[in-house]
């Protein structure tokens, strides 16, 4: 369907002296002394917000794995879990959740002493989209993105993340924002700056009625 | 004999000094331009080389010198070439015709700052500039590719169409001051006590659209129409052969259009007029520098006008442009200069 919009016609006086005109260099010799909004950017650089889907890391074990997920996982696939080594248990979920599952190259291997561990983990970064499904698949919070997002290398290879990559990734992750609160609004006042106040009052929910 | 070669010195000083100023200005204009895109677009713009990217011209200049330079195949290389000169030369040509200020004596020798007064100046500046024509067309005809030919082709439309009507307005300041001398033009101003701008406000408001189709400028500039045909005629170029392209046609001319606009309408080195009362001069402190401050002061806030206003307006279609030029300016100067001929011997006297 076709919206048909009504433009008001320029008036005569408003041809003449353009009035338009006039009205448009208002704005912007008003914007042009105004300071200026932008970062500049290989000298000042933004941090992104904690939840950003950029490079990917593999949070490493230090006591903070989601329990009982992480034992009940690990005892199932008879995983050696190693303190500041990665969390992965090699259950693939990660891949079946990809929309391009052949970035991923994932092999477990067993130890003399029976005990699984991963031994290869290779993300082609150039085939990822960052949807972030790998990370909401995994059941032991190990593969996760980051805010590295200045990711340009020079060349393909270096856009294979290994898994010692991705284990050093996520430990300087964890080092350096894991306990950070995860905002998915901006804290009060500032959300407060920039929406004002809700002023919509509805009717309290009763529950189990 | 002892004077000719006095003159000829003064002469030689003259051109030096107006090349220098015309193409050391012309790049630094560059810079000025980008700092007011992106004031008015609420970002910083060049900061980085020199202070607020102050050399940034500089390092333009050296990238675009070591960049390789490319030839379209089956291109016409005479042709090509002769088009970069048919757009520089003409444009700085202009600046002979341009007085910088009052006549004043230097070692006991009178030198004005005109490099040379002729009789017909104002004639010259417009067939210089008809000139431009030619550059543009034999850029997009030997670039043997589709956009430039179709660039040039918009561009040659226009300015046939906009020399007529410049040429019809600035009739109306000549019938005031009965002379075709700049340097005159503006003397007659300074009799008269009258800036022309008071009595041929049209006439300079054809004026102003007419530069800004001449420069290629926002509402006007069908030629580069970035989104349509990249950027125009100059496609083909490479280098610093790409670089003079946008040089002469949006700085040098740019600067010359409006020294000629201050000449005719805004009394030249004059200072503020009062109409018929006399003029006051709110920079008397700087003695006999005055003349030359007031000149450049006005050329360079109509310059200023012209970035703002490109900064600031979307552009015409073709026809529009065209339209306006055949349908509604040329009328209207044409009316101009009636109104004109019924009004001069009240300012003759």
């Amino acid at each position: 369907m076709i919206k048909k919009l009504r433009v008001k016609p320029l008036s005569l006086l408003e041809k003449v002296f353009f009035l338009d005109f006039l009205r448009g260099l208002r704005v912007t010799i008003k914007n042009a002394f105004k300071p200026t909004i932008t970062t500049h950017y290989p000298y000042q650089r933004l941090t992104p917000p904690k939840r950003f889907r950029g490079f990917f890391g593999h949070k490493v074990v230090d006591g903070t794995e989601p329990q009982p997920a992480f034992y009940e996982w690990v005892n199932r696939y008879n995983i050696k879990v190693e303190y500041g080594k990665s969390r992965c248990v090699v259950c693939m979920r990660c891949k079946r959740a990809c929309p391009v599952p052949q970035l991923f190259e994932i092999e477990g291997k067993k130890l003399p002493d029976g005990k699984r561990v991963v031994s290869v983990f290779n993300m082609n970064l150039l085939l990822c989209t960052y949807c972030g499904f790998c990370v909401d698949a995994c059941p032991v919070d190990c593969l996760y993105q980051t805010d590295l997002h200045e990711t340009a290398s020079y060349s393909r290879k270096d856009a294979v993340l290994t898994l010692e990559v991705l284990e050093r990734i996520g430990r300087e992750w964890q080092r350096r924002r894991e306990r950070e609160p995860d905002l998915i609004w901006p804290p009060e006042e500032e959300r407060l700056k920039l929406w004002g106040e809700n002023g919509l009052k509805l009717p309290e929910t009763q529950r189990g009625k | 004999m002892h004077s000719f070669w006095v003159d000829l010195l003064v002469a030689l000083i003259k051109m030096l000094v107006i090349l220098g100023v015309a193409l050391g200005v012309g790049a630094f204009l560059t810079w000025v331009e980008r700092k007011v895109a992106a004031h008015i677009q609420r970002r910083p713009g060049p900061m980085v080389v020199g202070w607020h990217g102050l050399l940034q011209p500089i390092a333009d200049g050296l990238k675009l010198m070591t960049k390789e330079d490319l030839f379209p195949r089956y291109g016409d290389k005479f042709l090509y070439h002769l088009a970069i000169l048919l757009a520089l030369v003409p444009a700085v040509l202009v600046f002979s015709v341009v007085p910088f200020g009052p006549e004043f004596e230097l070692f006991g020798y009178k030198v004005r700052p005109i490099l040379s007064d002729v009789n017909v100046g104002i004639l010259l500046v417009f067939a210089f500039g008809s000139m431009a024509v030619y550059a543009i067309a034999l850029a997009g005809w030997a670039s043997n590719s589709k956009y430039p030919l179709i660039a040039s082709m918009r561009k040659a439309g226009v300015l046939v169409s906009y020399e007529v009507v410049i040429t019809f307005a600035v009739m109306g300041p000549l019938i005031l001051a009965g002379t075709l001398s700049t340097y005159e033009i503006v003397e007659r101003q300074i009799e008269q006590k009258l800036w022309y701008i008071w009595l041929q406000p049209v006439a300079f408001v054809v004026y102003m659209f007419a530069v800004l189709a001449e420069m290629g400028r926002v509402p006007f500039d069908v030629q580069e129409a970035e989104a349509e045909l990249v950027t125009g005629f100059t496609v083909e170029y490479g280098g610093m052969k790409f670089g003079l392209f946008p040089l002469v046609e949006w700085y040098v001319e740019g600067i010359t259009l409006s020294a000629i606009a201050v000449v005719l309408f805004f009394g030249g080195w004059s200072p503020l007029n009062v109409p018929f009362v006399g003029f006051v001069d709110p920079l008397f402190f700087l003695g006999g520098l005055s003349p030359f401050v007031w000149f450049v002061l006005k050329t360079a806030l109509l310059f200023g006008f012209i970035l703002w206003l490109h900064w600031t307006l979307p552009r015409y279609r073709i026809d529009q442009i065209t339209q306006t030029a055949w349908k509604v300016m040329l009328p209207l100067t044409l009316a101009n200069i009636v109104f004109t001929a019924l009004i001069a011997p009240l300012v003759w006297r």
